[in-house]
């Protein structure tokens, strides 16, 4: 029984971290229906950032985060700007290389930058941390990680379906022609939509890197998570990234526990049932 | 022992989540007549032409060709069975010269590519394209464009060629010149051929027969010019009250 | 009889100058191992031409059929361990190896691909990375695979054609009798009905679909000859390496690096992959080492990521894109 609990405990735990990374990659797929391959690179970046301001500078790694936001949104908008409105015109198989191409272009140069090494946050006021509840004890980092989440999820979501901007927004995504005509500026709502996805996530790398490894290749690992977590919610769908990250954090928890060496593998295979079974995932349209 | 009849639909209906695009249709081609099938946008006339050549599967009814039962075949099988089509948005391979998108559609017959070449050329000399043949078909203009998809299903060697919207977008020139192509390509090959148009003028003057439809359902059959006496018909194209005023 | 061989080695419907091209580089690659003596050149010759057979497979499925495949990796991973745990096991002779990877290979690809053919585009290449890198964790987790230790295969001392084990000039000629292979099946290929048609496909699957092209089941005969072509590059590896562990043949790496050679060098254009692998291999080789020696890692893939950004961005048919509009206006 405690072990029931303390695993599912941590599956949800990790399902917010893994929804938390989905975020961005469905609200860009649902605003311009291109798979950003890039994205888990956009999130080491964050864990770069928050490595840096912490090892270097006398601050806490907490303190990281609105960098990790900005340099996020930065990022974002120049990846759009400079590459993704060129290969938006181009055949599929462009879309999907430009893509995997920034996500190359992005790790390696970190990697040129900083070295292969594997570092992690050596201070920190959540680093290491935990909180006993009763016979659970969480992770403080998690926690802190899960209720951003949470946040930042309920703040995505709102502003897609609550202000103005996110109706032009859904406006762009549901025929970008006729928002056009409505005078949308629909490149400019397609660089938000890339600036908003990647700085969502980059907070999600500052938040990983308090107790996850921070290398340069971490980036696939997550993607390919993000992927799974964004299929099995239906490409798009913001609340469903949220319940799809959750399921994909006990799948990850309990497989973890009982076959730890595959426990990847288990994700990979949900990607794929899902997309085969239930194309348009649990909350697709 | 085959029939004058090649191709029968009966009571056929096609539902999107509750809408329907298709209510209760019949109809009958006979071989080697020219039917035509007109009515306003909207009136599910593609998604008509869709369900017969298998792009949709029916929500309900039958489909036969020459007497075979081919309701919800794959679209493929029903190429094999003799019923080419055109689409209303052109569907060019644009990576593929003329030649060799006509190519692709002999190879639905024959797996040697010689012999596929020579189906392609003499195509494409009834379809006065011999000289293009080996441009890319995006560079050409819009006419041309409809005749490689005329030419390709052609190539498939069918029994019965389904043309959708081929005038839409066409000059009166053009039309004029794609109705005498129709009328060699139908001679020469012994072909039977069912087309659709909302612009009445084409089709008035190429059908032998000709459909009505209208929101999904058909209003109307019979020669071009009864037709278009038929009030139905004139209530449909010119709405409620011009018929009224008559 | 006869058309098929003129179909298998005639070049007649290409420009003069392509055939002039194939002839050189034919005469070059012959004569590599004379003309050049270092050891390090010719095992960049060796890479070139492994990678541009790899890159020759995956034409077939990613150029011709336009399905973006990124998991090539798993099947060069059936054919390596195949090979090597044949050889390791049985001393099974070389050359009998190579039908078994490919049988595996095949037969995988098989299973998987009717319902990986359901999916389009993004779907269906991010299904294909999914898979192959779950066989990649199955082989690390595998005991009878050798897990992640890998599989090592007896050094011979002399030179041995039953397994396939000779120095370096040895293993030149071999890759580029393998490579040759493959470039003229892919010869035969493009101009055979299932290449028109698998290209038909690509460019729109309805109007493939309406000239009786069974749009899945095309696209599932190549996805498997992909495989199989793949594997056989596998089995070399094996005996060229011999040496072989999972992050050796079935990374994440190679099947992006098989694939980007491909669209780097011109995707559905028989010359491509050569190209490709012309321009990706030696910029790993020589550039690539000679900054990691220096501290600096990873500025290879930096520039590969550069490179592909841009031909996406600009010109998707690669650089035989550029050449083509380049001679045409000439």
């Amino acid at each position: 029984m405690e072990l029931a609990t303390q695993l599912v405990t941590y599956g949800v735990l990790m399902g917010c971290v893994f929804a938390f990374v989905a975020l961005g990659l469905s609200l860009i797929f649902g605003v311009m229906n291109i798979v950003n391959f890039a994205h888990g690179e956009f999130m080491m970046v964050g864990m770069y950032v928050a490595f840096l301001i912490s090892s270097y500078l006398p601050l806490d790694p907490l303190v990281s985060l609105p960098f990790a936001a900005f340099l996020g949104f930065f990022l974002g908008v120049v990846s759009y700007r400079l590459l993704i409105t060129h290969i938006l015109r181009g055949p599929m198989v462009a879309q999907l290389f430009g893509t995997f191409g920034l996500m190359l272009f992005l790790r390696y140069l970190v990697m040129f930058i900083f070295g292969p090494d594997v570092r992690t946050l050596s201070h920190g006021v959540l680093v290491g941390k935990t909180i006993s509840l009763g016979w659970v004890s969480l992770d403080a980092s998690k926690m802190v990680a899960a209720g951003l989440c949470v946040l930042f999820f309920v703040l995505v979501y709102w502003m897609i379906s609550r202000t103005k901007l996110g109706r032009a927004l859904r406006a762009t995504s549901l025929d970008a022609e006729a928002a056009r005509y409505m005078g949308i500026d629909t490149e400019k709502m397609n660089a938000l939509a890339w600036g908003i996805g990647a700085a969502t996530v980059g907070v999600a790398g500052g938040l990983l890197a308090h107790f996850y490894y921070v290398t340069p290749t971490v980036g696939m690992l997550f993607i390919l998570i993000a992927f799974a977590t964004v299929a099995l919610g239906g490409f798009g769908s913001i609340p469903g990234a949220f319940v799809a990250g959750i399921i994909i954090g006990l799948i990850q928890a309990l497989g973890g526990h009982y076959l730890s060496e595959l426990k990847f593998t288990f994700i990979y295979i949900a990607y794929f049932l899902t997309v085969v079974l239930k194309p348009r995932g649990l909350f697709g349209w | 022992m085959k029939g004058a009849m090649l191709l029968q639909v009966q009571s056929l209906v096609k539902e999107f989540g509750g809408l329907v695009a298709n209510a209760d249709i019949s109809l009958e081609v006979r071989r080697r007549e020219i039917m035509g099938l007109i009515g306003p946008n909207g009136a599910g006339k593609t998604t008509l032409f869709n369900c017969i050549v298998g792009y949709y599967k029916p929500t309900g009814g039958k489909v036969s060709f020459e007497g075979e039962d081919i309701t919800g075949w794959p679209a493929h099988r029903v190429a094999r069975m003799g019923i080419a089509r055109t689409f209303q948005n052109l569907k060019i391979m644009p990576l593929l010269t003329v030649e060799e998108n006509i190519m692709v559609g002999a190879f639905c017959r024959t797996s040697d590519r010689g012999i596929a070449i020579r189906e392609a050329q003499e195509i494409l000399e009834l379809v006065d394209l011999a000289r293009e043949a080996h441009v890319i078909p995006t560079e050409l203009p819009i006419a041309s464009q409809k005749k490689i998809e005329l030419a390709r299903a052609l190539a498939t060697k069918p029994k019965l060629l389904m043309l959708d919207e081929l005038a839409a977008g066409l000059n009166p020139l053009e039309t004029k010149e794609i109705i005498e192509t129709l009328h060699r390509i139908k001679e020469e090959r012994n072909l039977t051929l069912f087309l659709t148009e909302h612009v009445m003028e084409f089709i008035m003057t190429i059908s032998e027969r000709l459909i009505v439809m209208a929101a999904g359902r058909k209003i109307a059959e019979g020669r071009p010019e009864e037709v278009a006496k038929d009030g139905r018909v004139i209530e449909a194209y010119l709405g409620e009250r011009y018929a009224e005023g008559r | 009889m006869s058309q098929l061989l003129n179909d298998i080695f005639s070049f007649g419907d290409r420009p003069f100058s392509e055939r002039i091209v194939l002839i050189v580089f034919s005469v070059v690659a012959l004569t590599f191992p004379w003309l050049v003596e270092s050891a390090y050149a010719r095992a960049v010759m060796i890479k070139f031409l492994l990678i541009a057979l790899f890159g020759l497979g995956w034409n077939l499925i990613g150029g011709y059929g336009g399905q973006v495949d990124l998991g090539q990796a798993k099947n060069v991973g059936f054919g390596a361990y195949a090979t090597a745990l044949m050889i390791l096991h049985w001393h099974t002779p070389f050359w009998l190896t190579v039908p078994v990877g490919i049988f595996f290979a095949t037969l995988e690809s098989f299973a998987v691909a009717y319902p990986m053919f359901r999916l389009r585009g993004h779907y269906f290449a991010i299904a294909t990375l999914c898979v192959a890198l779950a066989w990649k964790e199955l082989f690390i987790f595998w005991d009878w695979t050798g897990g992640a230790r890998g599989v090592e295969i007896p050094i011979r001392p002399t030179p041995d054609f039953t397994f396939m084990e000779f120095g370096e000039v040895g293993y030149h000629y071999f890759i580029f009798g393998l490579f040759m292979a493959q470039f003229l099946f892919m010869n035969w290929f493009r101009k055979s009905k299932l290449g028109y048609q698998l290209q038909a496909l690509r460019d729109n699957e309805d109007a493939a679909a309406s000239l009786g092209i069974n749009v899945t089941g095309t696209k599932v005969i190549a996805y498997c000859i992909t495989a199989g072509l793949g594997a056989m590059g596998g089995s070399f590896m094996t005996v060229y390496y011999l040496y072989i562990d999972p992050d050796l043949v079935m990374p994440l790496d190679l099947s992006i690096l098989i694939a980007m050679t491909v669209m780097v060098g011109g995707a559905g254009s028989i010359w491509g992959p050569m190209i490709g692998a012309a321009a990706l291999i030696p910029l790993d080789m020589y550039l690539g080492a000679w900054l990691a020696g220096g501290g600096h890692y990873g500025i290879d893939f930096m520039i590969y990521g550069l490179i592909i950004m841009i031909i996406a961005a600009y010109e998707p048919k690669g650089i035989w894109g550029v050449i083509e509009r380049v001679t045409k206006r000439g």
